[in-house]
């Protein structure tokens, strides 16, 4: 029997490929799930199907965010499998094109789901027909979200001009890194040495990731090649958001620069947003800034950085 | 680590005298003293040591004489060594971008966008306001500044594009009022 044409030539690639975006910053207060909602607001207006997830399990609060009462339905339902896909905790988000599925507010344990649950929300959500999954991780280093920043295709940083968020910041990198590092390591040797690093009060002498390198170099050029690859394919990606002055702006460019000099990654800036009474204000109508005050300096910068993300664009070197 | 001095302000080799200046300010801010992107990743007295060899770098690197100095010693090309290209398929290359006579600011905008640029990449290489650039690009003259000013801005532009910087600036002047 011939073939038909259809059956012989490859099916067209869809021209959009879905991607999985997560917003990650170590420290709480800092704005993360105001910065996921009106990015992911600003994706669905440029056409985009996007779907939220508050995956902040132990203080959901994107819904908030984005003016909406508490969902019916929550992760949580998926999660204790009260129902059978991940489709069935879609909510509507006030925007055509944009859903959410809400954090799991009601599950007192969420916070700490097994590793099996949280492969099969990741599963799940990659199965999604949609463009853009826009993941809000919530605070701290847990394994849990420090696996979705790793698992997404774009990873993004969220830190404030404050000495306690970037230092917060730069926990949360180590920690990804040293875990990707660690899910790569050949032999068990290799994983002491990052476990050595990964420790504070260890006295192996390796207080940074390039520390690091050199030490298994010296022992497994084939291991340091192996970790090698890995730290160039970790490109996260940082906002600087409540900048108050001009030189808060330039605070992505120096996490750039140190991470380069100093860690050894490829870190990249994607943008600032700048401190704005509109968007408390609009906080408190229930309303995102987006809608509430379009005109803003905010709202333009989330436009910005939101096609500066779309198209892998990033700030210059800032000098 | 032994880096060459042009890794410790973040240049590359080829680096101009103005580079060299920015890439100095913005290193000696970033090992600052409290300096928020490295306080909590380096100890004060590594931060110090930082400060200490961007100093010795810049020293060297902002002095003709010493750069060319070092520059022969390490092996680097002058920083005027023309570029050269490598050799690939004949006619592919497009090395000389043909300027019109005239050109108009959306010209200008569709040849940025042709090579992926962002105005605010541009923005924040070269330091000009965004707001010029726009103007620049939306040809509203009567927003542009003094031809002196204008003249210098594009052929920042045109650097930042890889085009003749005189060139982009006399197409693009010539048609003032």
């Amino acid at each position: 029997m011939a073939l038909s044409l259809s059956e012989i030539l490859p099916i067209a690639a869809p021209k959009v490929r879905r991607q999985i975006w997560s917003v990650g910053g170590g420290k709480g207060g800092i704005g993360k799930s105001l910065l996921t909602a009106s990015v992911g607001w600003q994706l669905a207006r440029m056409g985009r199907r996007v779907v939220l997830v508050d995956a902040d399990l132990g203080g959901a609060n994107l819904h908030t965010c984005l003016g909406l009462p508490t969902p019916q339905r929550t992760l949580a339902d998926f999660i204790q499998r009260r129902v059978p896909g991940i489709e069935d905790v879609l909510s509507e988000a006030g925007a055509p094109g944009l859903r959410l599925i809400s954090g799991a507010s009601d599950l007192l344990s969420a916070a700490n789901i097994k590793h099996a649950q949280k492969l099969r929300v990741m599963n799940h959500v990659r199965t999604l027909d949609v463009d853009v999954v826009l993941i809000d991780l919530g605070a701290g280093t847990s394994f849990n979200i420090l696996d979705f920043f790793l698992l997404s295709d774009v990873s993004i940083l969220a830190v404030v001009p404050e000495p306690t968020s970037i230092e917060n910041g730069y926990r949360f990198i180590k920690s990804a890194l040293y875990r990707r590092l660690r899910a790569a390591a050949p032999h068990e040797r290799v994983r002491q040495l990052i476990d050595a690093a990964l420790d504070p009060r260890s006295d192996a002498g390796l207080k940074t990731p390039l520390d690091l390198l050199a030490r298994v170099e010296a022992e497994d050029r084939e291991a340091a090649e192996t970790l090698r690859r890995e730290m160039r394919a970790f490109q996260p990606r940082f906002i600087v958001n409540e900048v108050r002055e001009a030189a808060d702006e330039a605070i992505g460019h120096q996490l750039v620069a140190a991470c380069a000099r100093h860690l050894g990654l490829r870190a990249t800036y994607a943008g600032f947003v700048h401190h704005d009474d509109a968007v408390w204000r609009a906080v408190r109508r229930r309303r995102l800034f987006m809608v509430d005050a379009p005109t803003s300096r905010v709202a333009e910068e989330v436009r910005q950085l939101t096609r500066g993300l779309l198209k892998g664009e990033s700030l210059g070197p800032g000098y | 680590m032994a880096e060459d001095l042009y890794a410790v302000l973040g240049l590359e080799p080829r680096a101009s005298r103005e580079q060299i200046e920015r890439a100095y300010r913005f290193s000696i801010g970033l090992y600052g003293e409290g300096a928020l992107g490295t306080y909590s990743l380096l100890e004060p007295s590594e931060a110090e040591a930082q400060r200490l060899r961007v100093r010795e770098a810049y020293e060297v690197l902002i002095d003709p004489e010493k750069r060319r100095r070092y520059d022969e010693g390490e092996g680097f090309l002058p920083p005027d060594a023309p570029v050269l290209p490598f050799p690939g398929p004949p006619s592919s290359g497009k090395e000389r971008v043909e300027l019109p006579e005239r050109l108009t600011g959306p010209d200008l905008r569709r040849m940025r966008e042709a090579r992926g640029m962002s105005l605010r990449q541009i923005a924040t290489v070269t330091k000009i306001g965004m707001r010029y650039l726009e103007y620049i690009e939306g040809d509203r003259f009567d927003f542009l500044p003094p031809a002196v000013y204008l003249r210098g801005f594009l052929q920042e532009y045109a650097k930042q594009l890889g085009l003749d910087p005189r060139g982009v600036a006399g197409a693009y002047m010539s048609r003032l009022p």
